[in-house]
């Protein structure tokens, strides 16, 4: 976008899970970047690796999970190198994650109040007055003017009501808005929202997506929003990337990904898409299924439910191709065929598919 | 609202003790010998008519529902009845022997938790760990040893070999005690007897020990299960991606949520904790409740026997009701409904 270094680098970022005897492959050669204030969607169907993803950011995978290699520049510093000290500032102060199932996120036993409250408390973003309790009544009770300014801001309606309720007195978008409360409590710069709307039905997700997109306008908040859904991230994001077991495999701005797909994965998710007011409403839902993540093949994971599949395909790791400014896509076929329309087709000995 | 409910809990243990007070009575005439026989002993000096006249000021000749109506309504009233034996009145009995039960139980129970906490958290958050391995096969041991045995090696090893710690009783001679409350470690205190004091808590040791060492597995075992599944909750993930430091995302949010099950274990346990040390107090030389009921059924002194069991089934009852009442606080999805 602007000049400058973007906010986030992340280049070829490999996650993995070792389980018996195996290598779950959740994240493998992630590489993207995202300026300040940018919003970007990674889509993908469930079990692609998108929440690990976000947690990789975090240094949160769960063991014996581990980030296998690769970089994430926040601000241009490694958050693969930072001290356990550095990354606790990082974590909820400058990057802070909404989590996919909002009631098995909060915690039962401290009220949603408290529970916001403890954020601006380790950061010290009320008060740096460092008295122990009993005797921190006055920055208490800032923090809770504060608690209830975040909680309107997220749209809970009265919060003086709700600060001593618990998670589950809370509807599932009450929710939601609390744990977005918590992660805007200390306005960070970059929010990793995994999924927020999933559990949500659909009024309430517009409600919690015009949310957020008011956070990312009013302050300038970058956001990488994690969906299944195509049509959900092309409304709300700048840039999307589509993600299969566990790679990128097209990355662009919305328009380029929605007017001019070239991955044949990214062709498939859009033809499973009902369109309204289409005539056509056929819906052609992409034939097989997806490889596990422990096993996966040498060349092109998507290479055995690809209509447009070569021999070359199945040979090797396929690279990011560049095929426009800001457009990558990996894929050797149609990264080929775009290059040069009339190209002798016959030339790759084909083995078509069936 | 809250009092209320612990009221209500509170009234709800008449219709219990009143049950438990039918069983007992019933369970004990089931069991064949005569208390009056035993009681005279093989002796064969005493004449029938001598026989019938104890036999009367017990009542025993009467039928057994005229029996029960009498233990019934006397024990409404909060008197017990008289010892056959003892010939004292069961509460003024008991009332001497409890508070060596309760403060050896709370002495046991404390052992415990200040054992079994620590264990279960760090096994938990360090699992498959050396550490872990280690404390868990102890806490199986700890669960299978048997409790007389464990006494007599603890005797054997700091009592006898090492001079540590007291063999028997509750208190050495010559502190110059004075018994107040009969609780010793509170009466030292109230009186401000040091020595006394010492003298106390180190007689304690030893029992405290053993009574609570199985305690103290069970408790090690189930914390560390919950708190494995509180480590993996997505809410500690939340506690992490806030920025809490990790020992208090242990603390706070894992350990907080992990006692819930483990209250209710413990709750449990107190009352096992109160009942089942009979062996240990006679290892012991400890004079409390277990001894005294023990030798009450070798002489079939039915009412004291009653007025015990009656005393094990209320402190029981109030022991579950406190769990509760601490479950409520912990367990905030409960305490709304
Ligand atoms: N703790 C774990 N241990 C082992 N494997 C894991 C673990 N967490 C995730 N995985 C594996 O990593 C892969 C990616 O999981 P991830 O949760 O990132 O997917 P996702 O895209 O977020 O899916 P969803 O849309 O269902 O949330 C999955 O195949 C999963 O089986
Ligand atoms: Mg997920």
């Amino acid at each position: 976008m602007e000049s400058g270094k973007p906010l986030l680098e992340v280049r070829n970022l490999n996650s993995v899970f070792p389980s018996n005897g195996k290598i779950v492959r959740a994240v493998s050669d992630v590489s993207f970047a995202l300026a300040e204030g940018q919003i970007l969607g990674v889509v993908g169907e469930s079990g692609c690796g998108k929440s690990t993803l976000l947690l990789s950011l975090l240094r949160l995978i769960r063991y014996p999970g581990r980030v296998e290699s690769g970089e994430m520049l926040f601000r241009e510093k490694n958050i693969i190198e930072l001290s356990d000290r550095e990354m606790r500032d990082l974590r909820g102060k400058e990057i802070s994650m909404i989590f996919q199932d909002p009631l098995s996120t909060l915690n039962p036993a401290f009220t949603v109040g408290e529970q916001i409250r403890e954020s601006l408390r380790l950061h010290n973003i009320v008060s740096s007055n460092k008295l122990p309790w009993p005797f921190d009544g006055l920055r208490r009770a800032q923090e809770k003017e504060r608690v209830l300014q975040i909680m309107n801001e997220v749209g809970i309606p009265s919060p003086m009501d709700r600060y001593a309720s618990y998670p589950h007195q809370f509807s599932g978008g009450m929710q939601q808005r609390t744990l977005i409360a918590i992660a805007l409590a200390c306005s960070p710069a970059l929010l990793l929202a995994d999924e927020p709307t999933t559990a949500l039905d659909v009024t309430i997700q517009a409600q919690i997506l015009n949310l957020m997109k008011r956070i990312n306008e009013d302050r300038g908040t970058a956001i990488i929003l994690v969906t299944h859904d195509l049509g959900l991230a092309s409304e709300f994001c700048d840039r999307i990337a589509v993600m299969y077991a566990g790679r990128f495999v097209e990355q662009g701005t919305v328009d380029e990904i929605v007017e001019n797909p070239q991955h044949p994965y990214t062709q498939g998710l859009l033809n499973c898409r009902p369109r309204i007011g289409e005539r056509d409403q056929t819906i052609r839902p992409i034939p097989g299924n997806v490889p596990s993540l422990a096993n996966l093949p040498n060349g092109c994971a998507f290479a055995p439910r690809c209509s447009y599949v070569k021999e070359v395909c199945e040979t090797g790791p396929v690279p990011m191709f560049e095929t426009d400014p800001g457009h990558l896509n990996r894929c050797l076929i149609t990264s080929e065929y775009r290059r040069q329309p009339d190209w002798d087709w016959g030339v790759v000995v084909g083995r078509e598919r069936a | 609202m809250r009092s209320i409910k612990i009221l209500e809990r509170v009234l709800a243990t008449i219709p219990i003790m009143f049950g438990v007070a039918i069983i007992v009575f019933f369970f004990i005439r089931l069991t064949p010998g005569d208390p009056v026989d035993i009681m005279m002993g093989q002796g064969g000096a005493i004449s029938a008519g001598e026989l019938d006249r104890l036999r009367e000021e017990f009542h025993l000749n009467e039928p057994l529902h005229i029996q029960l109506w009498y233990f019934l309504r006397d024990a409404a009233r909060g008197d017990l009845g008289y010892s056959y034996v003892l010939k004292q009145p069961v509460t003024s009995l008991i009332a001497e022997r409890l508070p060596a039960t309760i403060e050896l139980a709370v002495g046991a129970l404390l052992f415990s938790l200040v054992i079994a906490l620590p264990i279960g958290v760090i096994s938990a958050v360090r699992q498959n760990s050396w550490l872990d391995r280690l404390s868990m096969s102890t806490a199986f041991l700890g669960i299978s040893m048997p409790g007389f045995w464990l006494g007599i090696i603890l005797i054997l090893l700091f009592s006898v070999q090492l001079r540590w710690l007291p063999v028997q009783g509750r208190i050495s001679l010559g502190t110059g005690f004075q018994e107040r409350t009969g609780y010793f470690v509170l009466d030292s205190l109230l009186t401000g007897n040091f020595a006394a004091l010492k003298s106390s808590l180190l007689h304690l040791v030893l029992p405290s020990i053993t009574l609570g060492a199985p305690v103290a597995a069970v408790i090690a075992r189930v914390l560390r299960s919950s708190m494995l599944e509180t480590l993996r909750s997505d809410y500690v993930t939340l506690a992490r991606s806030k920025g809490v430091a990790e020992s208090w995302v242990v603390i706070k949010h894992a350990l907080r949520n992990a006692m819930i099950p483990t209250i209710t274990v413990v709750g449990l346990q107190v009352g096992i904790l109160l009942g089942g040390n009979m062996v240990i107090e006679t290892v012991f030389g400890w004079p409390g409740l277990g001894r005294m009921v023990v030798k009450a059924i070798f002489d079939r002194d039915f009412p004291l026997i009653q007025g015990t069991v009656m005393i094990y089934a209320f402190t029981f009852v109030m022991a579950n009701l406190i769990v509760d009442v601490l479950y409520t606080y912990l367990n905030p999805r409960i305490r709304m409904q």
